[in-house]
């Protein structure tokens, strides 16, 4: 029996993961022993130190290269500046998670078990917000982590639901408009366990084609095994669903806008930048480590996925009336481009990440300002409540125009670069159908856009215009952070595209 | 009858036994007892005292919160067979990754101490 | 036909018609105690493909766990326990979707495996030493891992569901 050994296992590989999952089980600690009074303060420490931590530990580990624990982890370049970025982002988005200066309490719920509208729910308007959202986002970042550097399917799969789960129960926790708020952690939640049981039936059919789950034994046994394609083939496709699920794309959208809708903006905030990052990580990973053999088999589907979630996303932005609603379907737009880049495999790894980065960034900024638009009854995010900002808050209004115009992509903004980025490695690539239509496509985005900001200046304002909130300092600095970046990456990109140009593709023996 | 499936075959015969079991018992019930059905007989049985109130009473929270509980040990549970026939072999590396198992979960019912949901009424 | 092969279809065809049974019985608690019946069959079929604490831990988690929280679940509704009429069920296209995708599944694994045949002899049982030594060694890091998915679904289940009276306790 002695013949049996432990993988070796390389804890400085794991070590970022391991810093946010421990620090995430110390806040569960934290919240079960600290007093209530202290709570927040000390849950709040906790989680930006240890998303701080991960993050000067992926730094070091920069130039790693190690399949570790038994090929379940796959530290590589391309995997570690996602971890790098879904920490970056992470940290963003706590500033609005932690913002409770704007509202009294915070954007989140004190306790959800109340029926909305009840007595209960009215009295708790006005206390503090549950605190156990910061290790559940801790956990949902670290899976998020995990996710990214999976070097099997069935580590993925774990990995998914860890950053799920923790999703799915935060979109539920709004302080105000519960029932929306209810509805949408319900839709996220079924239609989430529907995907994750499309990932896992694809997993058991690639396992029965392949007879390993780990990808660089999937793309081996592509090579030279005698089994019948057809498994393989819808095996491929009932993962890619699970996957494309989580990226939104069409025609696996249909939750996006609901969720993004009733969810506290700052969650949708962080599934907006950090899931996506996390999403298309693994979409990467998998297409261009375990099936960029049999890129003919699946290259026309996603193509057409691809192709329908830019124009249905663009479209269907210009027809929205709530502001998280069109951000909602910008960022199946988005999704679409980004799948661009998983078609092109290979040379677009370094312009796909490039995109997470300023896509993320400008996004959070943006779910920050929805934050800052208030009335007596918590977020105006209906579009008529914003005609006419420009007159009373003009600052605001002109970051708002900045991030509207990065992400219709007018030159000088990180929207330009990335879409120039990525279209341009696509049609290094021989996509030249593809980023006709992304080019297209992001013409008709423009045009959502361009109508808030003309109704943010050239509209009257309305009697019920709403206050722009003075800030609390952490929605100031995510805001000036996200609009910064969005206009940095836009005029110097040069840097950042270097560094992922470096950053290499994904390990892959 | 032998193999694999033969160290099965007992409680296989045991299960058919338990199906017939059942159905000869409840036939011969059938064929020998008096069939005399009425409306009073089909109410509700309370003790004696007449039934008032509908059939279904909403259950409250925390009973799904206890079977919660219930379902998240069973599943810590499963683990520990397995474990239970390899630590022996493996070594103390096997003993820590249980304890480093156990510990997060045990984690997670401290957390539901410490929010009072293991209690059942309030002190 | 092997003893297998018995086994294994009659324990199949108790397995699927009670799934039928699941989805289309009007009674939601008689829908839970069918699929009693359909996860238990497919322990059946677990057992006798050799999978055998695989069958234990479907007897133990799904037969036992899973239902017992779907009842719960379903007892916090105010869902009537006999008869409901009402069910929102469009039947026609719940059987293409459910029937379709069946169907395609089924194609698909009879087209990739044919007529190949596995005895069952040669093969070690997946008894609880042998998924023992699978997941202490190769993957210990998902099993870790899981450990902190049942935390978090712990906590976010207390969370939402908080009962206000532990609540008042805990800051007295």
């Amino acid at each position: 029996m002695n013949d049996i050994q432990l993988p070796p296992i390389d804890y400085a590989a794991l070590l970022p993961m391991l810093i946010v999952f421990g620090l995430a089980c110390v806040g569960i600690l934290a919240e079960a022993f600290v007093p209530r009074k202290h709570r927040f303060a000390v849950q709040a420490t906790l989680t930006l130190a240890a998303l701080i931590a991960g993050l000067v530990t992926v730094i070091i580990n920069r130039d790693l290269e190690v399949t570790t624990i038994g090929g379940a982890v796959t530290i590589d370049g391309a995997g570690l500046f996602l971890q790098g970025i879904i920490l970056v982002l992470g940290i963003v988005a706590f500033g609005l998670i932690a913002e409770r200066r704007l509202e009294r309490g915070g954007a989140f719920v004190a306790n959800a078990a109340h029926a909305a509208d009840s007595d209960g729910d009215k009295k708790q308007l006005n206390e503090a917000g549950a605190t156990e959202i910061f290790p559940l986002t801790l956990f949902a970042i670290a899976g998020m982590m995990l996710f990214c550097v999976s070097g099997d399917l069935l580590t993925m799969f774990v990995a998914l639901e860890v950053f799920s789960l923790p999703l799915y129960l935060m979109c539920g926790l709004a302080r105000r408009r519960r029932l929306l708020s209810q509805e949408s952690a319900l839709k996220y939640f079924l239609l989430g366990a529907f995907a994750s049981a499309f990932f896992l039936y694809g997993v058991a059919l690639i396992y029965g084609y392949a007879g390993s789950v780990q990808l660089v034994a999937i793309k081996q046994s592509v090579l030279d095994s005698d089994k019948s394609g057809v498994l393989l083939a819808a095996g491929l496709a009932l993962l890619a669903i699970g996957l494309l699920f989580k990226a939104a794309a069409v025609p696996f959208h249909v939750w996006t806008p609901d969720v993004y809708q009733g969810a506290p903006t700052p969650i949708t905030a962080l599934m907006a930048a950090c899931v996506k990052a996390a999403a298309f990580g693994g979409l990467l990973r998998v297409f261009n480590v375990a099936f960029e053999t049999t890129s003919w088999d699946w290259r026309p589907v996603i193509t057409a996925v691809a192709m329908a979630t830019m124009i249905v996303g663009s479209i269907l932005a210009v027809t929205q009336t709530d502001i998280k609603r069109l951000l909602a379907y910008s960022s199946i737009a988005n999704a679409g481009y980004l799948l661009v880049g998983v078609v092109s495999l290979g040379g677009a790894v370094g312009s796909s990440m490039f995109y997470l980065v300023a896509y993320g960034f400008s996004v959070l900024a943006a779910f920050g300002m929805v934050t800052l638009v208030r009335d007596a009854d918590g977020e105006a995010t209906h579009l008529s409540r914003w005609a006419g900002l420009g007159k009373g808050s003009p600052l605001f209004s002109a970051m708002f125009t900045i991030i509207m115009l990065g992400f219709a992509g007018i030159p000088l903004t990180s929207g330009f670069s990335s879409k120039f980025a990525l279209f341009s490695s696509a049609w290094d690539a021989n996509q030249s159908a593809l980023v006709i239509v992304g080019v297209l496509s992001s013409v008709v985005l423009a045009f959502p856009y361009l109508k808030v900001v003309v109704l943010l200046w050239l509209n009257p304002p309305g009697d019920e215009t709403p206050t722009v909130s003075v800030p609390g300092y952490l929605t100031r600095a995510v805001v000036g952070v996200g609009v910064l970046a969005t206009i940095v990456l836009g005029v110097a990109p040069s840097w950042l595209l270097d560094m992922v140009n470096s950053a290499g593709t994904f390990l892959a023996k | 009858m032998d193999g694999y499936l033969g160290s099965y075959a007992t409680l296989g015969i045991l299960l058919l036994v338990a199906g017939a079991f059942f159905a000869v018992a409840y036939t011969a019930n059938r064929l020998l007892r008096t069939n005399a059905p009425s409306a009073a007989k089909s109410t509700t049985y309370e003790c004696g005292l007449d039934p008032a109130g509908g059939d279904w009473a909403q259950a409250q929270i925390r009973y799904y919160v206890y079977a919660f509980l219930y379902a998240l040990f069973a599943v810590e549970s499963v683990f520990l067979f397995p474990w239970a026939t390899v630590f022996d072999a493996l070594g103390m590396i096997t003993v820590a990754e249980m304890g480093v198992f156990v510990a997060v979960l045990a984690l997670g019912l401290l957390y539901a101490w410490r929010k009072g949901v293991l209690s059942w009424t309030t002190a | 036909m092997t003893v297998t092969d018995v086994l294994v279809c009659a324990l199949g065809a108790v397995s699927l018609g009670a799934a039928i049974r699941v989805v289309t019985t009007n009674q939601i608690v008689r829908a839970g105690l069918w699929l009693v019946v359909a996860l238990g069959a497919l322990a059946g079929v677990y057992l006798v493909l050799t999978a055998e604490l695989l069958a234990w831990v479907q007897v133990l988690i799904y037969v036992g766990a899973v239902v017992v929280l779907m009842l719960f679940a379903v007892m916090l509704t105010r869902a009537p326990i006999g008869r409901s009429d009402d069910l929102d069920r469009p039947r026609l296209p719940a059987i293409l979707v459910g029937g379709g995708a069946g169907l395609g599944l089924a194609a698909v694994l009879a087209d990739a495996y044919r007529w190949s045949y596995i005895g069952l002899s040669g093969v070690e049982p997946g008894n609880a030493e042998a998924l023992g030594r699978e997941v202490f060694t190769g993957w210990a890091l998902p099993f870790e891992v899981l450990s902190v998915l049942l935390l978090a679904a712990l906590v976010g289940a207390i969370a939402i569901s908080r009962p206000e009276v532990g609540e008042r306790r805990e800051e007295s």
